[in-house]
């Protein structure tokens, strides 16, 4: 079985760079099994698109390393972090999970908890980004439209300069620079010697 | 302020892997020596790739959101019915890979192993053997509907090419079939049991669950006087329920009857029963009905012939597909039941008149 995982290795990593024909073809595939999953454990077809979603979202910052090897295939990683999720979903609405026994969910317990820590990292990362983001609202304009530009929508230095009306790529990138050091105030606070809080300052 | 614009420089270089030995070596000397250094650079690390991270994850989730609304608001084609070539691209493709995933959802079995020798059949009825038959049975009822009735529609042109069996969703001309009986064809035309033929448009389909909603294209249509007699049940219905269902297997109604054996239908399949009924080609699409005339589903396949159950797609399904069209706040679904308190023999005959055949035609 040499040439499958080649395959499922080679789909991560176009999965990784974002690209939407794999991203579609991972996602069709998957799909109807988690929502048929969903639907017998009390969910709604909204809620599979939601919890698939954050699977796919989850699959895709693991892959973001390339180091990510799967030890099991790529729908069964899937539905073991959209299982974790929809469990968690039921807690935190206070509904017990329905557990339908079923045969091919046998040892499925064992994946769950192993996909937990990945849950958890993923969740630490939304959580890191959602402070971004609040931070990069507080930034004022341009910064706020012109670091989006750049991050969010992909646009490259020559884009921007003519949309935000700099004379050359050059300025504009200047401009870039000095609105990541306003971010970077605002997400760690003033810049002094004294360490904040959770950075990390290299040790020798 | 102490940071000029080269840090950030250096630290897009660094995270973009650009730097060479040389700098790197570099780097690592004035990050060892200058603990304020150090410490900028950290952050303007951390900030350039949480700033990309979240960016490339933002672009993610929205392309996912894309797919995700292309899927659920698959094509639906007005007018005319055009199968979507790409489907079958994706059922090849999912075919082929279906080995690496332990389960197999129903459409890739239901489109890759449509040949024969499958563990899951669907029921259309695929004419070209009793071609000639029909053609006579078709000239004989033309004659007799010129004759009888010149208001009605002459039969479509060309050959039937599968039959299945569809029942109304609201007296105006909306109704419900099996998609796989559908989705070969180029003409849909219905033949209630008068004999007449309707063309009839597609409005909206869910492959995965086969449905099919269509419309017949005729203005002023009713299918019979007044209200449907029947209503949909929006929940599923227990182990043991009787039900009985009409189909056209051939060109007369058939009635046949059984139970629901299993809650789900094939592998487990949520949005399905599994049913212990007789049913045949031709009676894909046929309405599944329980002793109170409420609409459970409709047929969608049979088992092979060691597995030799009969599965129907519940009716939540197709509502949950009808919400999905344009018209849907428009629609007039049957509020009550009007077969509740009928003998069998009259429920059965009130159905008839909105149970039908369902001809596909392509050149």
């Amino acid at each position: 079985m040499q040439s499958p995982i080649n395959t499922e290795q080679q789909l991560l990593a176009a999965l990784a760079a974002g690209e939407r024909k794999t991203t579609e073809q991972i996602y069709q595939q998957h799909y109807h099994i988690i929502n048929s999953w969903l639907i017998k454990n009390g969910g709604s077809s909204a809620d599979a698109a939601d919890v698939f979603q954050e699977a796919m979202v989850v699959l895709f910052g693991k892959a973001q390393d390339e180091d990510f090897r799967l030890t099991c295939s790529i729908g069964t990683y899937l539905f073991a972090i959209s299982k974790h999720l929809w469990y968690k979903k039921l807690q935190q609405q206070n509904r017990s999970p329905i557990f339908l026994q079923d045969k091919s969910e046998e040892g499925d317990n064992d994946i769950g908890i192993a996909y937990e820590e990945d849950v958890n990292v993923h969740n630490e990362r939304e959580a890191h980004y959602e402070q971004l983001n609040s931070a990069l609202d507080q930034i004022g304009e341009p910064c706020r439209s012109l670091l989006k530009a750049y991050y969010h929508n992909d646009k490259n230095m020559q884009e921007i300069a003519a949309d935000f009306g700099y004379t050359n790529p050059d300025n504009a990138k200047n401009q870039k620079y000095k609105c990541l050091a306003r971010l970077r105030k605002l997400f760690y606070g003033e810049a002094s010697p004294r360490p904040s809080p959770g950075e990390r300052v290299r040790s020798k | 302020m102490s940071i000029n614009n080269n840090i950030w420089e250096l630290a897009e270089a660094f995270v973009a892997g650009s730097l060479s030995e040389g700098e790197i070596t570099e780097l690592n000397d004035r990050v060892a020596g200058d603990v304020a250094f150090a410490s900028e650079f950290n952050e303007a690390v951390n900030l350039v790739r949480s700033m990309a991270g979240s960016g490339k994850q933002k672009r993610f989730r929205s392309m996912l959101r894309d797919i995700q609304a292309q899927s659920a608001n698959a094509p639906a084609a007005p007018k005319r019915i055009v199968l979507p070539a790409h489907f079958w691209r994706t059922a090849a493709v999912a075919a082929s890979v279906a080995i690496l995933t332990s389960a197999i959802t129903i459409w890739s079995i239901n489109y890759s192993l449509k040949k024969s020798d499958s563990q899951y059949n669907t029921i259309s009825r695929e004419v070209g053997v009793i071609k000639k038959v029909q053609a006579q049975q078709q000239a004989q009822q033309n004659k007799l509907i010129e004759i009888i009735n010149t208001k009605t529609k002459p039969a479509p042109p060309s050959d039937v090419k599968y039959t299945g069996t569809g029942f109304a969703l609201t007296n105006d001309g909306y109704f419900v079939t099996a998609y796989h009986v559908i989705s070969d064809g180029d003409s849909v035309y219905i033949q209630n049991h008068d004999g007449d033929y309707y063309k009839a448009f597609l409005v909206n389909f869910d492959a995965d669950a086969d449905v099919a909603i269509l419309k017949i294209e005729k203005k002023n249509f009713h299918f019979g006087k007044g209200e449907l007699p029947y209503t949909f049940s929006g929940s599923k219905a227990g182990l043991g329920s009787g039900i009985f269902t009409l189909g056209y297997p051939k060109d007369e109604v058939v009635y046949s009857e059984g139970y629901i054996s299993a809650r789900n239908g094939f592998q487990g399949n949520g949005l399905q029963y599994t049913l212990e009924l007789p049913a045949g080609h031709g009676q894909s699409g046929s309405p599944v009905i329980d002793g109170k005339g409420n609409i459970l589903g409709l047929l969608t396949a049979v088992g092979s012939q060691n597995e030799a159950n009969t599965y129907a797609v519940s009716s939540k399904a197709v509502l949950e597909l009808l919400h999905t069209i344009p018209a849907a706040s428009s629609l007039h679904l049957p509020k009550s039941n009007k077969l509740g308190h009928m003998s069998h023999e009259q429920q059965i005959e009130k159905m008839e008149a909105y149970t039908f055949s369902v001809k596909v035609y392509k050149k």
